[in-house]
């Protein structure tokens, strides 16, 4: 889809969410947006219906290897999925109404044994959303670049920059 | 464009940057020494009024302040401590230099000093932990691995814009597209960039061999696999990384000799990326505190 020009979405404000964070917004003319996501997982949340969306920047797969130490719930998948869907629904959303986008998981040249977080991240996200019943309608993953994205909480739509190449809508 | 008269062209041009990183090895040296060094530290800090603001700034910074000010760099120094002191005047110095806008590579004006930040954040947290170098020298030389790419960003060339159509239908990886198309490889300006500065072998041998350390001489082997490693990992991490990013090899004989394991590597994340989130906030601006 190309983009076109729309004065009220030039005007939006826009909700940054850094890495290993989760952000979630009941204002319909919202951006929420981050940065950079490389072999990272954004998973965006939409409630069409109710306009409540969030955007959680995941970077590891599981907290397993991590079991027993404080960790922030956001920087992987298996909690920061859990924690995004709770807050939704407590902020109004309903589950079977909600629509997930996924993106990043970039992964450097084929290795046998290192740097395979991207590959990581993308089974466990598809592990995930089967087992939590997710309706996933975008995949924007794997491949050799680096994505910006930004979620128009009026629309659902994830607008998606690339290094050296023109915005795209999913 | 195809010669060893280009390379030097690249190097000569980047000479007229303003503020080049030419102060970091005396620095490194003097934050290596103890206390005695400190007022050497304070006159060269007095040598870049940029550095010496940073260096005050951050001093009064709500993170380090306490309640009286401090108003001159030798009470800063004191209250910052040689190790912070000498990751502000790093950053500042190389930082400087690495946020003018360029082509070639995609970055947005920044994007190389966050990336060089977080490579050095990486370093420096694995030479911790696997004791394969100096942790100061594992940070700076995470700060100036890829200095040759800015050096050929800012020298504009149109070859780069090739590279980057070519990659990876022609040439698989970027490596292979840059000596075929430019004739010489980014690492090789950046060794020849750091021999002009002064800084010592090891800071070379990085330079010119983090893309491929098995071909590095075993002396410098373990700090240029660090640098391999680190490099790799933040560029998984995404922050300023480019087109090119992901279109290098891991070298794998390497990084199993240096004891680099994948999942001690996947378990450091979260540690590392802390430290990163204190220095580089989620839009993307650096700080100190």
């Amino acid at each position: 889809m190309v983009l076109s020009f729309h004065p009220v979405a030039e005007q939006m404000p826009t909700i940054i969410v850094g890495v290993a964070e989760f952000k979630i917004s009941t204002e319909p003319f919202t951006y929420i947006a981050t940065h950079a996501l490389g072999s990272c997982l954004g998973v965006t949340f939409h409630d069409e219906r109710r306009r409540i969306g969030g955007l959680l920047h995941a970077m590891l797969p599981t907290s397993h290897v991590h079991a027993g130490q404080k960790i922030r719930e956001a920087m992987f998948l298996d909690t920061g999925i859990s924690r995004a869907l709770a807050s939704l629904l407590k902020a109004g959303a309903r589950k079977s109404d909600i629509r997930c986008k996924v993106f990043g998981g970039a992964q450097l040249m084929l290795t046998d044994n290192y740097f395979r977080i991207g590959s990581k991240n993308i089974d466990a996200f598809y592990k995930i959303s089967q087992e939590m019943e997710l309706d996933v309608v975008a995949w924007e993953v794997s491949g050799r670049v680096n994505r910006t994205i930004r979620l128009n909480n009026s629309t659902g739509d994830v607008i998606v920059k690339i290094p050296s190449k023109p915005e795209f809508v999913r | 464009m195809k010669s060893a008269a280009d390379l030097l062209t690249v190097v000569e041009m980047t000479r007229s940057i303003p503020c080049a990183p030419a102060l970091l090895p005396k620095l490194l040296k003097l934050a290596e020494g103890g206390a005695s060094d400190l007022g050497e530290m304070e006159m060269l800090i007095h040598l870049d009024t940029g550095l010496a603001t940073d260096v005050l700034r951050t001093a009064n910074s709500a993170y380090f302040s306490s309640n009286q000010r401090c108003e001159n760099i030798s009470d800063a120094i004191l209250r910052l401590g040689s190790k912070v002191l000498y990751r502000i005047a790093a950053s500042t110095l190389t930082g400087r230099w690495l946020v003018n806008p360029v082509r070639g590579y995609g970055w947005e004006p920044g994007d190389l000093c966050r990336h060089s930040l977080c490579v050095a954040i990486c370093a420096e947290t694995f030479a911790q932990k696997l004791q394969l170098a100096d942790a100061s020298t594992a940070y700076t030389a995470g700060l100036i691995h890829d200095l040759g790419k800015f050096a050929l960003a800012y020298a504009n060339f149109t070859a780069l814009d090739e590279i980057a159509n070519r990659v990876p239908d022609e040439f698989p990886t970027w490596r292979e597209a840059e000596k075929v198309i430019l004739g010489f490889e980014s690492t090789q300006v950046t060794k020849a960039l750091l021999e002009n500065w002064g800084f010592p072998s090891l800071f070379l041998a990085v330079g010119e061999f983090y893309q491929n350390p098995s071909d590095c001489p075993s002396t410098e082997r373990p700090t240029v696999t660090l640098i391999h490693a680190a490099k790799h990992l933040a560029t998984q991490l995404g922050y300023g990384v480019g087109v090119d990013g992901f279109y290098y090899e891991p070298d794998e004989p390497a990084l199993a000799e240096a004891g680099f394991k994948d999942e001690d590597m996947d378990a450091a994340i979260p540690e590392i990326l802390s430290t990163i989130q204190k220095y580089i906030s989620p839009t993307g601006q650096i700080r100190f505190a």
